[in-house]
C-alpha cells in the first residue's frame, strides 16, 4: 500500500538520514522524496511516498518520535499517488 | 575556560558526580579537564565495559549514567552498550571524542562517522559543530535522555571544540506542564475493569522507568487484580503478593502463561508485547480486551490492537483508574493455579541444581542487594527463582540480551550504591565476554560478589540445539574454559569452586561475608535446561516442561 506523508521538521544536516533510516527499518520502502528548506532555512518541508504492507500509522508514530519533527500528516491514496515533487 | 572544562562544568550542573570511560587521542582535552575537575571518573578496561557500567549505574539509581570514549575504536566499542540502553530505555549519555572539525570527512587517524553509527542505536545524537552549541546540546541531551521514554543520547565532540574557548550558557528553567487526563478514557477504563470477570495486569519495565512502582502497588493493593510481569519489571510487584504469578513469556511461570491465555481483560502497564513475552502473537491473550498504558505512543497498536490506550504518566493514570472489580472466582482460580504450578527444588543426587542454589541465595541476602545477571540459562534461573523488592535491584539485559553485561553492570551498580551488596551472576560464556572488567573491580577495590554458574557450555544455545537442532552441538561446548578461580586471583579476587549440594551453605556464607570481592565458581551439569519453555512460534499455553 502506498502512502504519501507530509513532514515538517527543524532543519538539521542529518534529518533526512534519520527519516530514511526509520522508514527502511520499520518496513517501508521509499519510492519518492522531496525536501526543501523554507526561507529562513530553519524548517525542512518534506513530502515522501512510501510503500509497505504494514499500517502507515506504525511509521508515522515512529517519525513523530524523531527529535525535531514538528508535524506529520498522512495522505493515503492506495493506487496512484502523485508526489507533489 | 576551554570547551573541555566547560563540559565538566556542565556535567556538574546536571548533578553528575560519576562517569565511566577510557581515554584516547581525540578525547584527551576532556580527560585533562577531568583530571582535577571535580567529577569522579572510573577507568573501565574496555569502552563496552564503560557503557555497561553507566547502564548499571543508571539502573541502580534512576539517575543518568555517563560514559566517555575516544574517537574511532573507542566510540565503536560503545555501540553495543548504546544498543542495550536503547532497547531497555535506559537514560545514559555517551560523550565521544572526534577528530578536529577541519579533518572530519578526510579519513583522518581514528576518524569514523560515529554520528552516523549512532542513528540506529540511540534515542538521539548530537555532533557539536561550534563552541556556542555545547551548552545547549548538553542540556538537551540530558532532557532527551530522561523524559518521555528514556534512552541513550550520544554527543560527538570534535577535539578543536574541546580545546577552543567556551561560550557561557545558562540552564533554562524547565517547566514540565501538568497533564490533564482524559476523563472520558478514565471512565471507559474503569468501566472495562469493573465489568471484567477475569482481569490481569501485564506489568513491564516502564513502571520502574516512570518511577510508578508505588502507584502500581497501591493499585494492586486496592483492586486485588492478579498480575504477571516481564523480565524487566521484576521487583515492581512484591513477590509475596497473593495474586502475583511471576514472569510471563518464553521462560515465564506456567501459572502466568495460562492466566494470560484465560483472561478477558489484559491491562498492559509500561509493557510492549515483546515476542519473548507473547509467543505466537495472534494467540496471545486470545480472549482479552486490552488496555494499554505506555508513555510511548509508538508502542500503542504496534503489535497488538488494543481497545483503549493512554500515554499519560503512569503516576497519574494508575490512581485515576483504580476501581475494585468483583472477581472472587477468578482470584480463587488464580490462587489454585499458582499453588499447583509452584517451582520445585527437589533434585536427585549430589550435583548442584542451579535453581535451588539461587533460591537459597535469595533467602540469604540483605534486603537491598542488587542482582546483576548476565545472559543465558543462568539469567532465566535468576529471573525465575530469585526475588528482589524493587526493580533497581534486578539489573539484566532484557531487550538486547547482551552477553557480557553482568560484570560491568555490577561495577556501575556498586559504584552507585557503595553501601549495598552487589552480586553479579554470570555464566561461563558471558563471564569471558567482559572479563577485563575484573581489572576495574580491582582498581576501585569494589566488593562485588560474583557467582559464576559454569556448565562448560553456551548453555542457552546448547538447550536449543538439544531441543530444536537434533542435538547437533555446534560450537557451544566450552570444556576448554580457563581455570576461573586462578583467573580471578590474578585480579586479587579470592574465590573457590564448588560442585556438590553439601558445599553450598558454607560457600554462600563465605561469598556473602567476604570483605572485598569474591568469586564463587559453581560447577553444574551441562544437561540442565530452563523450564518451562514456550517453543518458538507456539502460543504461551503450549509450554514444554521437560524433554519429551
Ligand atoms: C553478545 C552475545 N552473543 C551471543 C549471544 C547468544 N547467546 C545467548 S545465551 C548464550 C549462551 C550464554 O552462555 P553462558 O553465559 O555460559 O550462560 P548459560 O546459558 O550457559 O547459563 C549465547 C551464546 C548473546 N545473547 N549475546
Ligand atoms: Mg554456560
Amino acid at each position: 500500500m502506498k502512502s504519501l506523508l507530509i513532514i515538517e521538521a527543524k532543519n538539521s544536516p542529518e534529518f533526512l538520514e534519520r527519516l530514511l533510516r526509520v522508514c527502511r527499518h520499520r518496513g517501508f520502502t521509499t519510492t519518492n522524496i522531496n525536501a526543501e528548506t523554507g526561507n529562513s532555512q530553519q524548517t525542512l518541508h518534506i513530502t515522501i511516498t512510501v510503500v509497505s504492507e504494514r499500517n502507515i500509522s506504525l511509521l508515522t508514530k515512529q517519525i513523530e518520535k524523531i527529535i525535531g519533527v514538528k508535524q506529520v500528516a498522512t495522505l493515503r491514496q492506495e493506487k496512484n499517488i502523485k508526489a507533489t515533487a | 575556560m576551554n570547551g573541555a572544562n566547560f563540559v565538566v562544568h556542565a556535567l556538574k550542573e546536571q548533578n553528575v558526580t560519576q562517569v565511566f570511560g577510557y581515554p584516547g587521542g581525540a578525547i584527551m582535552p576532556l580527560y585533562d579537564a577531568l583530571y582535577d575537575g571535580g567529577v569522579e571518573h572510573l577507568l573501565c578496561r574496555h569502552e563496552q565495559g564503560a557503557a555497561m557500567a553507566a547502564i548499571g549505574y543508571a539502573r541502580a539509581t534512576g539517575k543518568v549514567g555517563v560514559c566517555i570514549a575516544t574517537s574511532g575504536p573507542g566510540a565503536t566499542n560503545l555501540i553495543t552498550g548504546l544498543a542495550d540502553a536503547l532497547l531497555d530505555s535506559i537514560p545514559i549519555i555517551a560523550i565521544t571524542g572526534q577528530v578536529p572539525t577541519n579533518l572530519i570527512g578526510t579519513d583522518a587517524f581514528q576518524e569514523i562517522d560515529v554520528f552516523g553509527l549512532s542513528l540506529a542505536c540511540t534515542k538521539h545524537s548530537f555532533m557539536v559543530q561550534s563552541a556556542d552549541q555545547l551548552g545547549p546540546i548538553i542540556e538537551q541531551a540530558f532532557e532527551i535522555a530522561t523524559t518521555g521514554r528514556p534512552g541513550p543520547v550520544l554527543i560527538d565532540l570534535p577535539k578543536d571544540i574541546q580545546i577552543g574557548p567556551s561560550v557561557a550558557h545558562t540552564l533554562a528553567k524547565l517547566v514540565h506542564s501538568n497533564n490533564y487526563l482524559d476523563n472520558r478514557l478514565i471512565a471507559q477504563a474503569k468501566l472495562m475493569i469493573e465489568s471484567s470477570n477475569k482481569p490481569l495486569l501485564y506489568v513491564g519495565g516502564g513502571v520502574g522507568m516512570a518511577n510508578a512502582v508505588g502507584e502500581l502497588r497501591d493499585f494492586i493493593e486496592q483492586t486485588r487484580i492478579p498480575s504477571v510481569c516481564t523480565l524487566k519489571a521484576i521487583g515492581c510487584i512484591p513477590h509475596h503478593s497473593p495474586y502475583f504469578m511471576g514472569m510471563v513469556g518464553m521462560h515465564g511461570s506456567k501459572a502466568s502463561n495460562l492466566a494470560i491465555q484465560e483472561c478477558d481483560l489484559l491491562i498492559a502497564i509500561g509493557a510492549r508485547f515483546d515476542d519473548r513475552v507473547t509467543g505466537k502473537l495472534d494467540e496471545f491473550a486470545p480472549n482479552a480486551k486490552v488496555i494499554h498504558l505506555d508513555v510511548d505512543a509508538a508502542e500503542i497498536d504496534k503489535l497488538r490492537q488494543v481497545t483503549l490506550s493512554m500515554t499519560d504518566d503512569l503516576k497519574q493514570v494508575l490512581p485515576a483508574i483504580t476501581i475494585k472489580p468483583n472477581i472472587t472466582p477468578w482470584k480463587k482460580h488464580i490462587a489454585t493455579m499458582k499453588a499447583k504450578h509452584v517451582s520445585r527444588y527437589d533434585h536427585p543426587g549430589e550435583p548442584i541444581f542451579a535453581p535451588a542454589l539461587l533460591r537459597q541465595l535469595a533467602q540469604s541476602i540483605p534486603g537491598d542487594t542488587v542482582i546483576c545477571s548476565d545472559v543465558g540459562q543462568h539469567q532465566m534461573w535468576v529471573a525465575q527463582h530469585m526475588f528482589v523488592d524493587r526493580p533497581e535491584n534486578h539489573i539484566t539485559s532484557s531487550g538486547l540480551g547482551t552477553m557480557g553485561f553482568g560484570i560491568p553492570a555490577a561495577v556501575g551498580a556498586q559504584v552507585a550504591r557503595p553501601n549495598d551488596m552487589v552480586i553479579a551472576i554470570s555464566g561461563d560464556g558471558s563471564f569471558m565476554m567482559n572479563v577485563q572488567e575484573l581489572g576495574t573491580i580491582k582498581r576501585k577495590k569494589l566488593p562485588i560478589k560474583i557467582l559464576l554458574i559454569d556448565n562448560q557450555r553456551l548453555g542457552m544455545v546448547r538447550q536449543w540445539q538439544e531441543l530444536f537442532f537434533n542435538g547437533r552441538y555446534s560450537e557451544t561446548i566450552l570444556t576448554d574454559n580457563p581455570d576461573f578461580v586462578t583467573l580471578a586471583s590474578a585480579f586479587d579476587i579470592p574465590g573457590e569452586t564448588i560442585e556438590t549440594k553439601s558445599q553450598i551453605s558454607q560457600a554462600l556464607q563465605r561469598l556473602l561475608t567476604s570483605e572485598g570481592p569474591y568469586l564463587l565458581h559453581v560447577s553444574i551439569s551441562e544437561a540442565e535446561n530452563v523450564w518451562p519453555l514456550v517453543p518458538p512460534g507456539a502460543p504461551n499455553d503450549k509450554m514444554m516442561e521437560s524433554i519429551e
